[in-house]
């Protein structure tokens, strides 16, 4: 009896597996149901470069409701001043980060869920390749903006905010000026233990940021022979100078951190003599205000400054309040009323500040900058516009992205 | 079952009317029979069934592995991954390695985590030491602590200028630098887990011991035994259950844990096989999580048969019976006072420390900055200012947090009443059911929940129940999902204390109700759940512990209207602001612990302590 009993529940699991795993196998193909939404919606190929954008505004009021994945939480401080702004649309955010951001959407829809109306995340080669170019995810640009955004902003897919990885430097410790000309300084016995950097293989913006370097082996190379007159001898296995810069850095016993903002405070906290070097993000440069670090950012780098890593916006597939979706898009990208002179006054989250930066506000930050160009940079962050930036490609990441973590891990566990 | 059906007019057809009549009243006299099999059902469903997605992954191709294969199709079969993980070159970074120092890690915790956890249990429960009452209720204290909170601890006390900064509260007072070994890696990962993990050791083993008969012991002295040998003839025997429990359950919990090694290792690049499995599924790569995450599940289900084997062997353990049972407590005599002394100091260093560290941070203007002039009680009541943490208001005037309490609270509470349930029903039927194949299995399946990788879990779930199956709704976005996973995920440890406070229920006092014509719910709840009630409730704390806690297994899963505490204080950490998070957390510690010295007031006068503690 009781092997009876099991055999039959053993029939039941396997009919049960069979019948979840059966539903995994749609999405990504063009359905009718994906083919009207686009449609309605003038989205995909139906874009016709025109809109009727108070209909779009009255529709988006009609829908009510709009549901946003996004790897930042700052949204979450756009919340009341948008639905003031656009009465009648209840705004709902997940903060999931980047990973989550990916995994919910690809899960969701694949499992024939279509509940997100905008995803916004980073992490260029998964966004493009697995998002974009599978259909999950739609670019939308408002006509407004067209000629705002500069074409790789907005080409395959809007970006909402260009950041930055930099290297800081503590100015007490170094009182003469940045420590360094040349990222190759880095792997000299004198910052042995002295330099520190977000752990990659946890921080998708950080990956990115190596990525730049390591996709530029040629420039890499030769900023070593203007350093030591030499050319550089790759190690045992390495395949160009990029990686070699990622082996000599980790074999120069780089510090890892879990915090890009710890990171940024341990290298720039007042009075030290023997402060490490912090490769971070720019907009923590922010914090010698709120914390009073003394970090600066080191401009004048050979061969690059400064290691540029976008976040996108977009409509997610099938989205139920789509008119909803494309009315924060352009509530995102800030009022038309800027232009390059526009005066913005701090803080940027009150008043007329708000009400012209909209949804750039909570980014309008020293080592964040608009897609746009016409929006003038943020007090602080002036400095953007003076360095040298490489960005790495998304297909560069999409391909090369997991070898080099591969070789992270290895060279980390030697 | 075959020589009774076997009449000599024949075999009855398997339908007829005779036959079916047969087999319902055997089964009505083996309602661990019925029981075990709904919950193998309904167990292998919601755990077979993610296992099954996981072994899947781990052998199929992902499109992460496109940058690998550039031609390979999504989904087409292949052991590439197991490749790549045990016999490429990469396998020593990404296999070998984390492995030694997981392994290593678990020993060293579990042995530290079990001897501290035994050995309070034994203070508690079995000597005349002072405040008890107290004691007990506090010793729970550290776990429920998010365990990283000790680890910052940690650092805030031992960090050396590896990692720049502040200088540690060591080098601050004395001016000498810890040595690296000191300040993180193997050496305070060991010790900040252990003084957090102890509590499983210390739960189970001050059940069972509750519930030893002094009688035994004092049985032995009766034939000349002495001291040393009444405890390791009598006592240990009959504690060897909860023992094994207690080690299984800390040494696989340790394997599978994340932010302590995360936080102390990286430092001085220490990876653990957890630190990599969330590395993989960071990258969203599922194909080696996967793998890793099997490799931990073969591990934990090793280790429980070597558990069960021995316990298997020595049936003896028996420890409530209808006869009398007496307690006494052994005098400490002139160490009364050193013993209590210590209890003192092992809790302010793993209760009070931790909990006045976060207090402090919650009330500094600029985090790390613990000068008393950089005091402020903003980010408590403040009404929210844009100057400061992005405007955003104190904790008791936020809606968002209020809210998320409350869900939180009814997650936990929801957790622990079927957690309670299932894990009884699953004791119950293992215990009674013993020797039945569907026993061993039944055990086992309870048991596979504890090694998943919690986001990998909530992954699938979604897959699971996005769509109706049979009669079960679409789940996905409700309440229910929430409570379901949790309670699955916890399960482990309430089967696990449901089936010790099994063990120790003798059959006879059932039978001696079943003699008398009760039925079995009221045997359920007159006779079983009354003696299991002090592991039970315990076991239910613990879920509202943890499901109180919880935060990667449900983070997918959540959805508007569902947003719980430790959602709030992911959100803060992402966002750097110490003071919310910091906040959060002592709300989130002190909910807790007022909700569980509440339950342990309350069972205590419904009569339960008896058992428990006295």
């Amino acid at each position: 009896m009781t092997t009876k009993i099991i055999n039959l529940s053993a029939r039941l699991m396997a009919a049960a597996v069979l019948a979840t795993t059966a539903s995994f196998a749609v999405a990504q193909d063009m359905t009718p149901e994906l083919d009207a939404w686009l449609k309605a919606n003038e989205l995909g190929s139906y874009t016709d470069g025109t809109e009727d954008w108070d209909a779009i505004v009255k529709a988006a009021t009609a829908e009510g409701e709009i549901i946003i994945y996004s790897a930042s939480g700052r949204i979450a401080k756009l919340k009341d001043h948008f639905e003031a702004l656009y009465p009648g649309i209840t705004l709902t955010l997940f903060d999931l980060g980047s990973v989550k951001t990916i995994e919910k959407t690809v899960r969701e829809q694949d499992a024939g869920i279509f509940a997100v109306d905008v995803v916004s995340t980073g992490n260029s080669g998964q966004v493009i390749n697995e998002l974009l170019n599978k259909g999950r995810i739609y670019n939308y640009v408002p006509t407004q903006y067209m000629d705002r955004i500069p074409v790789e902003n907005r080409d395959p897919l809007l970006i909402r905010v260009n950041e930055a990885l930099v290297f800081f430097y503590n100015t007490e410790t170094f009182s003469d000026g940045p420590p360094i000309s040349n990222v190759w300084e880095l792997a000299e016995e004198r910052f042995k233990g002295r330099v520190g950097i977000k752990d990659p293989m946890a921080s998708g913006s950080t990956l990115m940021g190596l990525a730049s370097l390591v996709q530029h082996p040629v420039e890499m190379a030769e900023a070593y022979k203007r350093l030591t007159g030499e050319d550089i001898v790759l190690g045992d296995g390495v395949p160009d100078a990029g990686y070699e810069f990622v082996a000599r850095m980790l074999a120069n016993d780089l510090v890892i951190f879990k915090s890009g903002s710890k990171l940024a405070d341990a290298a720039g906290k007042a009075g030290q003599d023997d402060a490490m070097i912090a490769f971070t993000n720019m907009t923590y440069i922010s914090r010698n205000e709120s914390k009073g670090n003394v970090n600066a950012i080191i401009q004048d780098l050979d061969p690059i400054s400064k290691l540029v890593y976008p976040t996108f916006t977009s409509i997610a597939r099938e989205a139920p309040h789509p008119n909803a979706a494309k009315v924060f898009t352009a509530y995102l990208l800030g009022s038309t009323d800027i232009n390059i002179d526009t005066k913005i006054a701090k803080p940027y989250l009150e008043g007329e500040s708000f009400d012209l930066l909209q949804g750039l506000a909570p980014y309008h930050d020293a080592g964040s900058v608009s897609p746009r160009s016409d929006i003038p940079l943020p007090e602080g962050g002036e400095i953007w516009g003076e360095m040298e930036g490489w960005v790495v490609s998304d297909q560069f990441m999409w391909t090369q992205g997991p070898k080099l973590r591969d070789f992270w891990l290895i060279q980390s566990s030697q | 079952m075959a020589s009774i059906s076997q009449q000599p007019a024949g075999k009855p057809a398997l339908l007829s009317g005779r036959n079916l009549g047969y087999q319902f009243y055997r089964l009505k006299n083996r309602p661990e029979v019925v029981i075990g099999a709904l919950c193998l059902a309904f167990l292998g469903f919601v755990v077979l069934v993610p296992l099954f997605q996981i072994v899947r992954d781990a052998l199929t191709y992902q499109s992460y592995d496109l940058a690998y294969v550039p031609d390979a199709e999504v989904g087409a079969f292949t052991l590439f991954h197991l490749d790549r993980v045990f016999l490429q070159p990469i396998s020593k970074a990404l296999f070998i390695k984390p492995l030694l120092n997981s392994l290593s890690m678990g020993v060293a915790v579990t042995a530290i985590a079990v001897t501290v956890g035994s050995g309070l249990a034994w203070l508690m429960v079995r000597t005349n030491i002072k405040f008890k009452g107290v004691f007990s209720a506090m010793l729970m204290f550290p776990y429920m602590m998010p365990s990283w909170v000790m680890a910052l601890a940690w650092l805030i006390l031992f960090k050396n200028d590896r990692i720049g900064g502040a200088d540690g509260l060591l080098t601050s007072m004395f001016g000498v630098q810890p040595p690296n070994w000191v300040s993180y890696g193997f050496f305070p990962i060991v010790i900040t887990l252990s003084l957090h993990y102890y509590a499983y050791a210390y739960l189970l083993i001050s059940g069972a011991l509750a519930t030893v008969d002094n009688e035994l012991e004092e049985a032995a002295a009766t034939c000349g035994m002495g001291k040393w040998q009444r405890a390791w003839r009598i006592t240990m025997p009959l504690l060897v259950p909860a023992l094994g429990s207690a080690i299984v359950l800390t040494f696989i919990r340790i394997l599978g844990t994340f932010g302590t090694p995360a936080l102390l290792g990286l430092p001085v690049r220490f990876f653990t096989f957890s630190t990599q499995i969330y590395a993989s599924i960071n990258a969203r790569n599922q194909g080696d999580a996967y793998v890793l995450a099997l490799v931990l599940i073969v591990m934990a289900i090793t280790f429980i048969w070597i558990n069960s084997r021995i316990i298997g062997v020595r049936k003896s353990y028996v420890t409530m019976t209808g006869k009398g049972f007496r307690k006494r407590e052994s005098d400490l005599g002139i160490w009364q006072w050193p013993a209590t002394i210590g209890v003192i100091l092992f809790l302010i260093m793993t209760v009070a420390l931790p909990l006045l560290l976060l207090l402090w941070e919650s009330l500094t203007l600029t985090s790390g900055n613990y000068s008393f002039s950089n005091l402020t009680t903003y980010f408590w009541v403040g009404e929210g200012n844009v100057n400061l943490a992005y405007g955003e208001p104190g904790v008791l005037h936020n809606k968002g947090i209020l809210g998320a309490l409350g869900n939180s609270i009814k997650l936990g509470f929801s957790a622990a009443l079927f957690n309670g349930m299932l894990g009884l029903l699953v004791g119950y039927a293992v215990v009674r059911g013993r020797g039945l194949r569907m026993s061993k299995w039944l055990e086992g399946v309870a048991f596979a929940p504890y090694i998943f990788p919690s986001i990998a879990l909530g992954a699938i779930y979604i897959g699971m129940f996005s769509t109706s199956i049979g009669p079960l709704p679409a789940l996905y976005g409700t309440f229910a999902i929430l409570v379901l996973i949790t309670v699955i995920k916890n399960l482990p440890f309430t089967s696990r204390t449901g089936i010790a406070a099994m063990l120790q229920i003798d059959k006879s006092l059932e039978e001696t109700a079943r003699v008398q014509g009760i039925g079995w719910f009221r045997r359920m709840f007159r006779i079983i759940i009354p003696l299991s009630m002090s592991g039970l409730v315990a076991g239910m704390l613990l879920t509202f512990i943890t499901a109180m806690r919880e935060l990667s297994l449900i983070i997918l899963l959540l959805s508007p209207g569902n947003m719980v505490l430790t959602g709030v204080i992911f959100g803060y950490q992402e966002q750097d602001m110490a003071q919310h998070s910091g906040a959060v957390t002592l709300m989130l510690v002190l909910i807790i612990i007022v909700v569980s010295v509440l339950v342990r007031v309350l069972s205590g006068r419904a009569g339960v302590q008896g058992l428990n503690n006295n």
